[in-house]
């Protein structure tokens, strides 16, 4: 028993060790209209010259209730049912930043801490004592500081996460389109269940009286 | 006219006896508890992943080069086929869990004991059956883990004695893990369910020839059983609303919870993950694997570590019924044992570490111990139990189980 209160106890050690190696910012992702379009015009501002969204579509952005006409001014001559491709061609990309910067579509469920990792990452710039710009979330990186959160002006930074989350809550769409849809058709589901759980519980106390 | 479609019927096939013998008048112990209701689900889990993946094979590829996107088709494109696929995955999940709560109440109440050992290991071959069908199945959404987990697994062939290589070439269809494995998969993955159904059929012959058993561990008299249907149907009915509901929970509200992030980036050869992780259900045997710093030792210790259960009815020599529920010592090498597999569990997830070893190897050497404990703590805890005295009803069942053997020439 002492042998196993160890081992339990070394377990939980380890747990609590290995939980704080990154801490992310917790973000709390917008889900309507208005978010998703600053969310989207952000990602076409800033992300979509390298990255790809290749299982999204225009299509799909004006389904979800982004502004058509901003939607044309993006797409140009593509008609609406082409995928959201980079405008880097994937091989001039990798000779820029020596990798190809990677699909956004799953972005936001393909990393370990999913949405708060993407949002940390974003705003995780900093510039170094030698002057090089560095991310404390995923040092390694090739990308650039996009938003500019390691050089901006302190009374800047607030917008600065603002554009964040609203990419975050893009991606997060982009990656579960739906999402809201299942989480809204779950509520059914659930009362449903209560429901005819409940039921039968009651069948089953009544045709279990009948035993003495 | 419909007595008389019966009775044509009747004469030409037993509908009406098997309908009776097997479903409607099944005399089932009346004491059984809600642990005997993880039969039934499983029955049922099996049927949801059989239709849920019919309907997800008609909009999957089987090509490396698009089955990645194809589950993203099934995701976005076709109607509630996020529904289909979320279903699928989080019933492979549920599965394992009922599957799972199933054994832990066999070992618990000793169901395993005479006459029910044929049931025990038909129902360890389905264990068997499921855990590969489980394992080909993870492979074909072709993300990193899906390619890197059949990656290690198939690797382990290698300890096939005098021609792993060629065996672990044989399983992949290539030097790799490639087009070949994933088209061999997908075909194994569809066959294999068929397989399982044939096995639980032949599962409930051996149940409905030996009956239940129940949380006494005594043969009830026939007063005491009562038929399955209304009374079981019904709380199997009521059981199953119950699992709907948190089976339910994970489908819709966090269906991500199970699926590791790093299968959401498609299979790489080139680039392996951080730390190579297998679905929850197979972390205690994956961290018996790792604990033994021989390879072939890691994977015969694996193996022996799922088929260690078909020994129990032998390795258990107590002859007192109703397992755990009167015998105090095994009682507790149950609990400690559950314990023991959540510990191997922990070990398996986490990125292996000198702690993390050294604990795995103990909660190891903890899984077998605590097999090789039972032949000799169920003879002295038998002893004991029996000079502090049973209560009657148990010594009633020695005593009939003693005329049984005597009446049957001494072979039970």
């Amino acid at each position: 028993m002492k042998k196993l209160m160890t081992i339990l106890a070394s377990c939980l050690i380890a747990t609590s060790v290995l939980a704080s190696e990154a801490e992310l910012k917790t973000v709390k992702v917008g889900h309507d209209v208005q978010t998703l379009e600053r969310g989207v015009d952000a990602v076409m501002t800033n992300c979509h010259s390298c990255h790809s969204l290749k299982y999204i579509t225009y299509r799909d952005l004006v389904a979800a209730g982004v502004d058509a006409k901003k939607v044309d001014a993006w797409r140009g001559d593509q008609p609406l049912s082409s995928a959201l491709l980079a405008q880097m061609s994937e091989a001039d990309a990798a000779q820029a930043f020596g990798i190809a910067p990677p699909d956004l579509s799953l972005m936001a469920k393909a990393r370990e801490g999913g949405v708060n990792y993407v949002y940390s990452y974003l705003l995780g710039y900093y510039v170094g004592p030698d002057g090089a710009t560095g991310n404390h979330y995923y040092p390694p990186t090739k990308m650039p500081d996009i938003l500019g959160v390691s050089t901006a002006p302190q009374d800047q930074q607030a917008k600065i996460q603002d554009t964040a989350h609203d990419i975050v809550s893009f991606l997060s769409w982009a990656a579960d389109p739906h999402g809201d849809e299942r989480i809204r058709l779950g509520y059914y589901v659930m009362a449903y269940l209560v429901v005819l759980t409940t039921l039968l519980y009651l069948v089953k106390k009544r045709v279990w009286s009948k035993l003495k | 006219m419909k007595t008389k479609i019966i009775n044509w019927i009747d004469q030409r096939f037993p509908l009406t006896s098997f309908v009776e013998h097997d479903l409607t008048g099944y005399p089932t112990p009346r004491n059984l508890s809600y642990w005997w209701n993880f039969g039934f689900l499983a029955g049922f889990v099996l049927v949801l992943q059989v239709v849920t993946g019919i309907f997800l094979a008609m909009h999957y590829k089987a090509d490396v080069s698009l089955s990645f996107d194809s589950i993203q088709h099934i995701m976005r494109d076709v109607n509630y086929g996020w529904l289909l696929r979320y279903m699928h995955a989080m019933g492979a999940s549920a599965f394992f869990f009922v599957i799972f709560v199933h054994m832990a109440r066999t070992l618990y109440y000793g169901s395993y004991r005479a006459p029910r050992e044929l049931l025990w290991w038909t129902g360890q071959g389905l264990l068997l059956l499921l855990m590969a069908t489980a394992f080909m199945g993870y492979l074909l959404p072709w993300g990193q883990m899906s390619f890197w987990g059949a990656t290690v697994i198939t690797n382990l062939f290698r300890a096939t004695p005098f021609f792993g290589d060629q065996v672990v070439i044989w399983l992949r269809g290539d030097f790799t893990v490639g087009d070949a494995t994933l088209s061999r998969f997908f075909s194994l993955h569809y066959l294999f369910p068929f397989l399982i159904i044939g096995a639980v059929v032949v599962h409930l012959v051996a149940l409905h020839t030996v009956k239940s058993s129940n949380p006494s561990g005594i043969d009830l008299a026939d007063h005491d059983n009562i038929p399955f249907h209304p009374y079981f149907t019904i709380k199997d009915l009521y059981g199953l609303g119950l699992f709907l509901m948190l089976y339910s929970v994970f489908v819709f509200f966090i269906p991500d919870s199970l699926i590791e992030p790093a299968n959401n980036i498609p299979a790489n050869p080139m680039m392996t993950p951080n730390h190579i992780v297998p679905e929850w259900y197979f972390l205690p045997f994956y961290a018996i694997l790792r604990s033994v710093p021989n390879m072939v030792g890691g994977v015969v210790a694996m193996g022996l570590s799922v088929i260690i259960f078909a020994f129990m009815p032998y390795l258990d020599r107590s002859r007192i019924p109703g397992g755990a529920r009167h015998r105090p010592i095994y009682r507790v090498q149950f609990y400690l044992f559950m314990i023991d597999m959540l510990v191997l569990g922990f070990v398996g997830y986490y990125p292996p570490t000198d702690q993390s070893i050294l604990i795995g190897q103990v909660a190891t050497l903890c899984y077998f111990g605590s097999f090789f404990i039972v032949p000799f703590l169920s003879k002295v805890e038998e002893r004991w139990l029996i000079k502090r005295g049973l209560p009657p009803e148990v010594m009633a069942l020695i005593e009939s189980e003693k005329h049984e053997i005597s009446k049957k020439g001494g072979k039970l």
